[in-house]
Parts: structure tokens; C-alpha cells; sequence
């Protein structure tokens, strides 16, 4: 008789553990998969976007525009262009995974959400808004 | 001095010949992009991944850029390293100015 309430009281606890561990990896999930994806939650706003290009359009806004140093070319169009693209390109501008001197400079002085405001313009200007 | 007017004969023979060499061709140009750059970058490099840029109606000179750092390594990108070397220079130029032919995709406008 004895034997018997034992392993009755031996067993919840062990349950009760497993059901916590799974409670906390549950728990632990969402933001798991915030820090994988990298970052939280930024944002752009377009409108916002648009009153930060003072520093992009003396080169970007110009057809044909050519950076001198280190290299002569002529400066992408960046109108229309996908959002996640630009923003990766100003976040590794930042980071130094592009080199571009002037690119590199200009993105330091950004915040995240600056980026993604940029990013979030120019993906809606350009080609898609009539009269501009 | 005869010697130097050789070398100038010669280094201008060069130069005219790297430019032919040089000229792209978009005829070229579109089958290579058909062969190794539609997949992601779409028919005339308008793509609909936001996972990769739009090329069509770009500069050629920044794309043939783009290219060649990603080939030295001066522009990281593991997927576009993988492409860019197996492309000649003469592919490159192709490139460059097929994509740059095709109907606007960007826009210095905004």
C-alpha cells in the first residue's frame, strides 16, 4: 500500500516539469524568432521617408549623376526599387558590408528607423506616383 | 625615340582593340541574363522578390559595377559571388547593358 501514493506523488512532479519546460520554450518562442529575423519591429513610414532625403537626392535625384571617388560611375536609381532591398543595402552601407566612402558615411548618420523610412519612400516613389 | 613611337603605336593598337573587344552586346547580354539572372532578378530584371532588386532601366555602368565587386569580393553577397564569377568581363558589359535596355523598373525620379 505505501508503495503505491509514493509513485502517485512521485509522478505529478516529473509532469509538472515537463509541462514547464514546454511552457517556457512556448513562451520563449516569439522571441526567439524576433531575434532571429533581426531587430524588432521597425517600421518605414513613407511620408516620414520623404522629409529625410535632403542627404540621397543631391546624387540620387539627379538622372545620371556620377560619384567621382573611388570610382567613376554613375549612382543607382533608386525609385520604385523593392524596400527590403534598399534598406538592406543602407544597413550594410552602415555596418561596413558595403564600402562606398560616401554611402558609408551618409548611412552612419541614420538611425534604424530612418533607413526604414528611406527604404519605405523611395519603394513607393518613381515609377508609381503619376505626376512626379 | 623610335622606340617610344613603337610603344605609343602599340599601346594605341591596344587600346582601340580592348575597346572593340570592349562593346556589349544585348543580344549576348539577354541570353546570359535568360541563362543565369531571370530566375530571381524576372523577365527583364523586373523582379517581384522583395529579396531582389530590380535592374531593368538601371545605369549599365553601376550594374557592370555591382558585378565586378561581387566577382573580386569587394561586395559581399554569397548567391551573387557564386554568379558573378562565373562571368567574363565581355559578360559583364552584356549584362550591364541588356538590363539597362529593358523598360524602366526604377527611377531617379521620387
Amino acid at each position: 500500500m505505501p508503495p503505491q501514493p509514493s509513485r502517485r506523488r512521485r509522478k505529478p512532479p516529473e509532469m509538472n516539469r515537463t509541462m514547464l519546460v514546454a511552457a517556457l520554450l512556448t513562451a520563449a518562442l516569439p522571441a526567439a524568432v524576433a531575434v532571429a529575423q533581426g531587430a524588432g519591429p521597425v517600421v518605414g513610414d513613407p511620408a516620414k521617408g520623404r522629409n529625410k532625403t535632403q542627404m540621397c537626392s543631391g546624387c540620387h535625384g539627379i538622372d545620371g549623376w556620377r560619384t567621382a571617388y573611388p570610382e567613376v560611375y554613375t549612382v543607382p536609381k533608386l525609385g520604385n526599387q523593392h524596400e527590403a532591398y534598399l534598406l538592406k543595402a543602407l544597413q550594410e552601407y552602415k555596418n561596413g558590408e558595403r564600402t562606398h566612402p560616401s554611402m558609408r558615411a551618409i548611412a552612419a548618420s541614420l538611425s534604424d528607423q530612418d533607413m526604414a523610412d528611406l527604404a519605405a519612400y523611395y519603394a513607393q516613389s518613381g515609377l508609381k506616383t503619376a505626376g512626379k | 625615340m623610335r622606340a617610344n613611337r613603337l610603344l605609343i603605336a602599340a599601346a594605341v593598337a591596344l587600346s582601340c582593340g580592348a575597346t572593340e573587344a570592349g562593346a556589349a552586346d544585348i543580344a549576348a547580354g539577354q541570353a546570359k541574363a535568360a541563362e543565369v539572372c531571370e530566375t530571381c532578378h524576372g523577365a527583364g530584371g523586373n523582379s517581384t522578390s522583395q529579396d531582389f532588386p530590380k535592374l531593368g532601366g538601371q545605369y549599365p555602368d553601376y550594374l557592370a559595377k555591382a558585378l565586378r565587386d561581387y566577382k573580386s569580393g569587394d561586395r559581399k553577397n554569397p548567391i551573387m559571388a557564386g554568379f558573378a564569377k562565373t562571368l567574363s568581363k565581355q559578360d559583364i558589359d552584356n549584362l550591364a547593358a541588356y538590363y539597362a535596355a529593358q523598360p524602366a523598373a526604377v527611377s531617379f525620379k521620387h
